[in-house]
């Protein structure tokens, strides 16, 4: 027990207390570039915001409000809850040389840098203009967000899942279960350990006793 | 919507169970024992081998060390959803048994996909099986050892299976100590007793001091807490009080 402890203590990246976290995953190269061991940042504040109270969702249509791109409107690519940030695709970036190799100055590349909350609004799908969100609830109890201009009902973006799977296009291969298999049921309660109960089935035999053995 | 897309989940979710594997009442009890038998019997002939490998209706070799043949050579390897908890509370306990040693074997197939892979400093094709099986594995444990947990309560009334206690250790700390197994017993084991299960009557100062330090930490915490919540007010009037 104590090796694994030690093993994914290894794994387990530590940042200090006052880590600066930025679009980077601390265990990434650019991060560690950024933020090298020794390196005392000033603290960054960000605005509190309540988990039921977040409005914008990865994949939504958005308008940015301040900054250079002003006026355009873009998909959130990601969110950073943590910082308040979202990322746009394509929108409000700089450019930066990728790939650097000695003699070669690397990729000329637009990367888009992340905006505060404050200055993006979700756009209302019936006017395409941006409009503030509150949560409300449907007749049927479901909460949604609910336009405060013109009252339209903003659907919740339709996020694919991590693996790629596509729930209602999926088809079984060789190795996987059927749904009416996986979801029998086959349980009987009864008051024999797994061991004993597999041990009845397969006609195992156990004639050793056990010695006796001090716990303490 | 909320209900059609469940729906339409719990339909098209698929497991990891091989179909050779699948219980049935046509693989009955009897037929596994016969074919147990008939190992013993083949390989008890031959000199040198005592053990019998496998006692399932299938008999192969190192090919379950490989995927089927139509996978090799492809980048992408299309897998199902991990079992569930909730899925898995439903089998039965041989149910469980049998399935465990499918996902083993899966899951040896994948060690030597990913360390040919790795042989060949090639990636290896769809590495997110590995950590479908493991989640599945894990789940299955859990389950296992809730029904042992259960049945354990009832019958004994305690809820650990290994026994131990709360003991003081040298330096002041009090932690469950959890007991091993001996063949003699604590009275007669000489390294046992020099174990130290008191704290000594010199280590109280040091323990003061030690609380208060954690005293004082928990003040600069609430502090720390106090101070940014100020801050935050004063750069953000209009936000909300946390509810944390």
């Amino acid at each position: 027990m104590r090796l694994t402890a030690l093993l994914s203590m290894a794994a387990r990246v530590v940042a200090p207390k006052d880590y600066r976290y930025g679009t980077n995953r601390p265990w990434t190269e650019a991060a560690k570039r950024m933020n090298p061991p020794g390196k005392r940042r000033k603290k960054v504040f960000v605005e509190p915001i309540e988990a039921e109270d977040w409005a914008i969702l990865k994949g939504d249509m958005v308008e940015i409000l301040a900054g250079k791109d002003k006026g355009k409107q873009g998909k959130v690519i990601q969110v950073f809850r943590r910082r308040n940030w979202v990322i746009l695709e394509g929108l409000n970036t700089h450019f930066r040389y990728v790939g650097k190799v000695k003699d070669y100055r690397g990729t000329y590349v637009a990367s888009e840098a992340p905006l505060l909350l404050r200055d993006v609004a979700l756009v209302d799908p019936s006017d395409r203009k941006p409009t503030q969100i509150e949560w409300k609830y449907t007749e049927e109890g479901e909460r949604v967000r609910v336009s405060s201009r013109t009252g339209r009902i903003i659907p919740k973006p339709v996020v694919e899942r991590r693996d790629g799977i596509v729930p209602l296009q999926w088809k079984d291969g060789p190795k996987d279960t059927s749904p009416e298999d996986a979801l029998e049921k086959t349980y009987v309660p009864s008051l024999k350990t797994l061991e004993e109960e597999v041990m009845e089935k397969l006609g195992i035999q156990e004639h050793r006793r056990h010695q006796k053995s001090y716990w303490y | 919507m909320a209900s059609s897309s469940s729906l339409g989940r719990v339909l098209t979710l698929c497991k990891r169970f091989q179909s050779v594997f699948r219980i049935s009442p046509a693989i009955s009890v009897q037929h596994c024992a016969v074919n147990l038998k008939r190992c013993q019997n083949n390989l008890l002939s031959f000199v040198g081998q005592r053990r019998a490998l496998h006692t399932t209706v299938s008999r192969r070799g190192l090919e379950e060390f490989f995927d089927q043949p139509e996978n090799w050579g492809e980048p992408n390897v299309k897998s199902g959803a991990p079992w569930t908890a909730k899925q898995l509370r439903t089998k039965s306990n041989e149910d469980l048994h049998k399935l465990w040693y499918v996902l083993l074997k899966e899951r040896n197939m994948l060690l030597t996909l990913a360390q040919e892979a790795k042989r060949q400093s090639l990636q290896m094709p769809s590495p997110e099986r590995m950590k479908k099986i493991e989640r599945s594995m894990v789940r299955l444990d859990t389950v296992v050892r809730e029904r042992e947990t259960a049945l354990r309560l009832l019958q004994t009334g305690q809820e650990k299976g290994r026994p131990g206690d709360w003991r003081r250790n040298v330096f002041g700390y009090e932690y469950w100590y959890r007991f091993k197994e001996y063949t003699i017993p604590w009275y007669m084991n000489k390294r046992h007793e020099r174990k130290k299960f008191y704290t000594p009557h010199f280590v109280q100062p040091h323990i003061r001091l030690r609380i208060e330090r954690f005293l004082r930490e928990r003040a600069r915490k609430v502090n720390l807490k106090r101070k940014t919540l100020a801050k935050l007010k004063e750069r953000f009037p209009q936000m909300k009080l946390p509810s944390s």
